[in-house]
């Protein structure tokens, strides 16, 4: 733990000793290609699937492509102006803003205070725990249907369950506007995302000696000293893996809103990746979800070079 | 924490946790009980929460209804094929670099980092290009080697993570004895660091098993749909076989759960204490 200061440093494997210059002999160089050969299959299959589909989306974006799918050659970046001058992209951008920053914060509080409680001994914890994995194991797209089926007018469940409380006497259009619709994707989000967090946060809670808080009672610390000079410093190093890693998955997330309202009413719930999806398989318009593309894939890089890093400093730390 | 809760701490605790359970439970509940449902009650207009009559058939129908073992099955080969190869070229690649030291290691372990963050959605329109060029779209072994390049990152992560933590020490002994690097690796690293890669398997296999984008996108064919794009079929326009639609989504849902719980302990250490160390 970096806490510990004065920790005696852990072994490090002793530096191999310097070889005297030798001339290179055929086992030498193969030892020294050796470890490239172990990592080949991995390094093919990832340059394959994933640095080609990278390199195609920055080169279509920047050709004009026919609605068959036709690469007709460079158009001088016209797919970026068209985008760019386009409210509907300026809006989804938007929505991708907040989508991202309201699931995964609301996440985090929700999946911290869960993570507490959970990390307390009382009655059925291992149950409660157990179900708490289930949002984290179920498909995205299964649990979009259940949550569109629930908030459905006409026959959902929600309508039909508070009649029957008698807290309504008519079934309630609960996605009457684009901003109801969103809400009601921002929570489904919000409930697949707060498993992960609480499952990371706890973690962190199970690594914290006991004698931290027994020597923060001596002081005199009570519940909040406690938690913000105890708790929070201890599980900060899970905090930050579980929010970073979070960011990418819920900016990337696509059955969601794809499912409940397929970014209509007029594309006002949209989300870059079903903007992207919407525009390249459905208006024909290849190049603009090419340059969409680019443009999540740039800020998606610069949290991952945030998350790389943070992840290596703790490497180093090791 | 230490202290002893007081009566109202412990009231309000179960409280917090009765509303947590419900609300979980809320879906699952709901899903189990519309896929009991019979066609005239979803519909009715006095509706009820639990079903009048409980229809178990649906459960047996619902593969009648549509080639719904022809999905779990391409969901198993998909997600099977996936695993291994994701751990098949994982395992070698995990083992480099816990234990062995070259040039670029560092790059090549940002590189698996920085691959984790971007997912396929973002990709789509290149991959897609890719598959159609490789003639790999519409079929099954695009969707193994897609879900088994995608998940490389967490499981070398995961596998790395699990090999540093166990000492060289007897591979070194096994090579004293004469035994290659090859053999070292399978007979004595592996047998020892079972659990890690039983987590690595099971996560890449779920991970697979739930994926809808990519196949939603690539496969055309109905009979090549893997459950997650195949439950589309009860999701038409303008009539949707909500029971039929739920009792599959419980069959695609329950294995899942069942294999998450036997990992769940292995797996958020792995996580966590693959990203940070510190």
């Amino acid at each position: 733990m970096k806490q510990n200061a004065n920790a005696p440093v852990k072994d490090q494997a002793p530096a191999a000793p310097k070889p005297a210059v030798k001339p290179a002999s055929g086992k030498q160089t193969l030892r020294k290609v050796e470890p490239y050969i172990w990592l080949l299959p991995s390094l093919v299959l990832m340059a394959v699937m994933i640095v080609i589909p990278i390199l195609t989306v920055f080169r279509l974006s920047a050709m004009e492509i026919s609605r068959a799918g036709i690469v007709k050659g460079f158009n001088n970046f016209a797919n970026y102006k068209e985008i760019l001058s386009s409210d509907i992209f300026w809006h989804t951008l938007q929505n991708t803003l907040v989508w991202t920053i309201v699931v995964v914060l609301l996440s985090t509080l929700i999946g911290f205070v869960l993570a507490m409680v959970l990390n307390q001994n009382f009655r059925g914890r291992k149950f409660v725990r157990a179900l708490v994995i289930f949002p984290w194991a179920t498909s995205l797209i299964i649990q979009a249907v259940i949550w569109k089926y629930i908030i459905s007018a006409d026959y959902g469940s929600l309508n039909v369950i508070l009649t029957k409380l008698g807290l309504i006497d008519h079934f309630i259009n609960w996605t009457s506007t684009a901003g109801a619709f969103f809400a009601w994707e921002c929570w489904v989000g919000i409930f697949v995302t707060v498993p992960f967090v609480t499952f990371c946060v706890l973690s962190g809670l199970q690594s914290i000696d006991d004698t931290y808080y027994e020597a923060a009672e001596m002081d005199g610390a009570g519940f909040w000293k406690k938690l913000f000079s105890v708790t929070l410093p201890l599980v900060r190093p899970s905090l930050t893996v579980s929010t970073v890693l979070n960011i990418i998955y819920v900016f990337n997330s696509f059955p969601i809103i794809w499912t409940i309202s397929k970014g209509d009413p007029a594309d006002k719930t949209h989300t870059l990746v079903t903007y992207l999806y919407k525009l390249s398989f459905f208006s024909g318009k290849s190049g603009q979800a090419a340059a969409v593309s680019v443009v999540g894939f740039v800020i998606l890089a610069i949290c991952a070079s945030i998350y790389m890093i943070l992840s290596l400093k703790g490497e180093e730390a090791e | 924490m230490l202290n002893k809760r007081k009566p109202w701490q412990t009231t309000l605790l179960y409280l917090f946790v009765f509303v947590v359970c419900i609300v979980i439970i809320y879906p699952y509940f709901v899903m189990f009980t519309t896929a009991a449902k019979t066609d005239a009650e979803m519909y009715a207009a006095k509706m009820t929460i639990l079903p009048i009559e409980w229809q178990w058939s649906n459960f047996i129908n619902a593969w009648k209804a549509a080639p719904v073992f022809k999905y779990f099955l391409n969901s198993l080969i998909v997600a099977g094929g996936a695993t291994i190869v994701a751990i098949g070229c994982g395992i070698p690649a995990a083992y480099a670099m816990a234990r062995m030291r070259f040039k670029g290691k560092g790059f090549f372990l940002g590189a698996v980092i920085m691959s984790q963050m971007f997912s396929p959605v973002v990709l789509l329109v290149g991959i897609y290009k890719l598959m159609v060029g490789m003639n790999l779209s519409n079929s099954l072994l695009g969707l193994v080697l897609l879900n088994a390049a995608f998940n490389q990152a967490f499981a070398i992560w995961l596998l790395r993570g699990t090999f540093l933590t166990i000492s060289s020490e007897m591979e070194q002994a096994a090579k004293i004895d004469g035994c290659g690097t090859v053999q070292a690796l399978l007979r004595v690293l592996l047998p020892v660091s079972a659990p890690g890669i039983v987590t690595a398997l099971i996560f890449v296999f779920i991970n697979a098993w739930n994926e809808y984008t990519i196949a939603l996108t690539l496969i055309q064919d109905d009979l090549l749909k893997p459950i997650t794009v195949g439950i589309n079929i009860f999701y038409g326009y303008n009539f949707i076989q909500w029971q039929y639609l739920f009792a599959t989504s419980l069959f695609a849902t329950v294995p899942v759960i069942i294999l998450f719980l036997c990992i769940e302990k292995h797996l958020v250490a792995g996580l966590t204490a693959g990203g940070v160390k510190g």
